[in-house]
């Protein structure tokens, strides 16, 4: 053709540039080389960590490449858009002319078509042409595909083909990365992720996202009821859980104990069990009774924390320990009665009746520390995760196409000879795997030779 | 505990497969070699049962879980794949001299496993999922897809080397033609691929359901990625003029050294959520 000698114009020149393969292959090696860096360098650490790690002309030049959050790094991000663009172009490039093949298949074994085919084989047979188009169409249709019938200038070509998807699989494989891409951004645009504690017995309402530079909004309210603990016998956690659920309009509208690997979905927004502590210090629970046995109110002692009984005086809880005189775990309690001196005595918790010795009107037991418990929780909310599940599917639909489907042709040439016979071509090509087609061609030739005999 | 035991034997069966493969190729006996698909055969037969006894003690002690879940598990796993792998490309391909540059691959895995904890732990909480078994299995057939296959790109360089030298003697001599090997490294990449891919998508959907989030650039999805592009490089390349054969078999390598990376190096160098793997 005359414009293939035309020197390229700078359009034709960038359009080469991003339809090549050779792109391709070059952004996929330095996509996956780059990736290294930030395997090497822990991402997304405060940076007082990072300048006890690296020197400050080291840390410096880091931070200007953005290496400590390398793959959310603008250039990151640009090779990631030079690659959508390289697939999309390829895609632009080569689908039309997949498709026009496809449409339009060459249904004629003319002779050069015959010579760049590597399977082929010829014989004779006594008859009309008509006769054994009929016959080898048959032959054709139960064997392998029906065959497409041309006559022309006094020749009969038959076509059949199978696995036509395989040449898909390639462009479904293509799309599927596109969509996750869309699946990845919609998420970032219109999601959010945070991370909040709530204590045993309170709620939230609010998530602090995008580490904490904003606050997002529920819409509704978050109570952990309770949240525990359970370990194997061998000391190893088991179970992390936590009760929550879900306040909307003073009403409580779920409720859920969720683990790891088991979370709770409220209103497209996901709460995952992901950590859990301490809060804050630990309360002493000390029973009151009196001294003729009848029973009183539980006080909770928090750490010096004056605690009034009426008619009584005022009482504190001020030190506690895990053994105490080799007695086991004990509080050691404050009684400050108006106009008396303050009264400061070991309550030990395997003996509730040893304070009667102290002959008080009131009797006070040590039951023991009770500590509240936080429960960490990932909070998300992903519009385009599904998105990118559709991607993910097509992504595995387009491999099985691309790799297991074979689009396999098999073409036959009735033509008269110059001894009146019929004289037959078979012949036949895969797109791929053509050690398995070479068998199923043997198979196919031994079928259709033995037709009609 | 008797699965080790079985492991331990199957671990000297590799050896003596890999010894037999090589001896073989040494002494250009092709009996030796057929000795080799036997020996195979019996370690595939033994290390599938010690998996099965692995499974069923689990049980027994009370804790009841799939046996590939820590290190010491994934190694014979990983194994067990790529002898698998290996029986069903010689038995399709005919030909057993792959058998001595695949076959030390799944000693050697074995050797290490040898060296690491074996007893059966607990799950943590993080790995209770149902997702664990398809994430898992999938990501180490793939893996075993990608070992024979640089095991097979190792052959072709070789081979290369002497097709380009016009010479055809000696243990290279013996080797498939390049062509045929070319084809080999690509098959055993083309399951290994969409095994990974797999392996990936479930992991990522499996850390979304835990985590809240399918995609965290933690240091053991990265290296899966990392994996992947190589791979998917590997498939352009053998389509493209200039880059088919010798690099493409490079490819092939340096794909599988970034597994070794991803599987081991990840959990034994670097810090991240999969740490658990490291046990």
């Amino acid at each position: 053709m005359a414009d293939e000698k035309r020197t390229p114009s700078p359009m034709d020149r960038v359009w080469d540039f991003f339809i090549s393969v050779k792109l391709a292959i070059v952004t996929l090696i330095v996509l996956a080389s780059t990736s290294i860096l930030g395997t090497i360098v822990e991402q997304n650490q405060p940076p007082e960590k990072y300048h006890q790690i690296y020197e400050d002309w080291a840390f410096a030049i880091m931070d200007r490449i953005n290496l400590f959050d390398m793959y959310h790094s603008t250039w990151f991000l640009l090779m990631l858009v030079l690659f959508t663009v390289n697939l999309t172009c390829c895609t632009i490039d080569r689908f039309p002319k997949m498709l026009k093949v496809v449409r339009n298949p060459r249904t004629k074994l003319d002779g050069s078509l015959e010579k760049s085919l590597s399977l082929s084989d010829r014989w004779k047979k006594k008859g009309t042409l008509s006769e054994w188009a009929g016959k080898y169409a048959e032959a054709l249709s139960a064997t392998f595909a029906k065959p497409k019938v041309t006559e022309e200038g006094g020749e009969v070509h038959l076509y059949a083909e199978t696995g036509v998807a395989s040449r898909f699989g390639v462009y479904v494989t293509h799309l599927s990365i596109i969509i996750i891409f869309i699946g990845a951004i919609a998420g970032n645009v219109a999601g959010f992720k945070g991370y909040v504690n709530i204590t045993e017995g309170e709620s939230i309402t609010r998530v602090p996202v995008r580490g904490g530079i904003q606050i997002q909004d529920l819409g509704f309210t978050v109570r952990c009821n309770a949240f525990s603990l359970e370990t194997y016998p061998s000391g190893q956690p088991k179970a992390y859980k936590s009760d929550l659920s879900i306040i909307e309009g003073g009403r409580e509208v779920v409720r859920k104990t969720i683990v790891v690997n088991d979370p709770l979905q409220y209103k497209g927004i996901w709460f995952y069990q992901s950590s859990y502590g301490q809060a804050g210090g630990a309360t002493a629970q000390v029973t009151v009774a009196r001294k003729d046995g009848t029973p009183g109110s539980t006080l909770s002692l928090s750490a010096n924390e004056p605690v009034p009984i009426d008619g009584y005086g005022i009482v504190r809880g001020v030190d506690y320990q895990q053994n105490f005189q080799g007695k086991g775990p004990a509080l050691q309690v404050v009684v400050e009665k108006p106009g008396q001196p303050a009264a400061s005595f070991w309550l030990v918790q395997g003996r509730p009746d040893l304070d009667r010795e102290r002959g008080d009107s009131l009797v006070f037991s040590f039951r023991g520390l009770s500590s509240k418990m936080f429960t960490g929780l990932q909070v998300a909310k992903d519009p385009g995760v599904n998105i990118v599940w559709l991607g993910c599917a097509l992504m595995v639909i387009g491999l099985i196409m691309a790799f297991f489907l074979s689009h396999q042709r098999v073409w036959i040439r009735l033509a008269k000879g110059t001894d009146g016979r019929v004289e037959v071509v078979l012949a036949g090509s895969a797109s791929r795997n053509r050690l398995a087609f070479e068998k199923r061609f043997e198979k196919l030739q031994t079928g259709v030779k033995a037709t009609g005999q | 505990m008797s699965n080790v035991i079985l492991f331990n034997l199957t671990t000297v069966l590799f050896g003596v497969a890999s010894a037999l493969y090589l001896g073989a190729l040494y002494a250009k006996n092709e009996k030796i070699s057929a000795f080799g698909t036997w020996v195979c055969f019996l370690a595939a037969v033994f290390s599938t049962a010690a998996l099965g006894v692995r499974w069923y003690e689990s049980y027994q002690m009370g804790i009841g879980r799939i046996p590939v879940t820590n290190l010491y598990e994934s190694l014979v796993f990983f194994a067990w794949s790529v002898n698998l792998f290996y029986l069903v490309i010689e038995r399709k391909y005919r030909n057993r001299t792959l058998g001595a540059f695949v076959m030390p691959i799944a000693f050697f895995t074995m050797v290490f496993a040898v060296y690491n904890d074996s007893s059966i732990q607990p799950l943590v909480p993080a790995l209770q999922s149902y997702w664990l078994h398809a994430h898992v299995i999938t990501c180490f057939v793939g893996y075993a897809g990608f070992a024979v296959s640089a095991g097979v790109a190792v052959m072709y360089l070789l081979k290369a080397r002497q097709e380009n030298a016009k010479i055809s003697e000696g243990v290279v001599g013996l080797l498939p033609a390049c062509k045929m090997l070319d084809e080999l490294v690509y098959r055993a990449i083309i399951w290994g691929f969409p095994f990974l891919t797999v392996g990936i998508i479930t992991g990522a959907a499996w850390a979304n359901y835990a985590w809240g989030t399918y995609w965290s650039w933690d240091p053991k999805e990265t290296w899966s990625l990392i994996i992947w592009l190589i791979y998917a490089a590997f498939l352009h390349a053998r389509v493209t003029r200039g880059w088919h054969g010798k690099r493409a078999a490079i490819l092939s390598i340096v794909g599988f050294l970034a597994t070794i990376m991803c599987y081991l190096g990840v959990n034994l160098v670097l810090s991240g959520l999969h740490s658990y793997g490291g046990g």
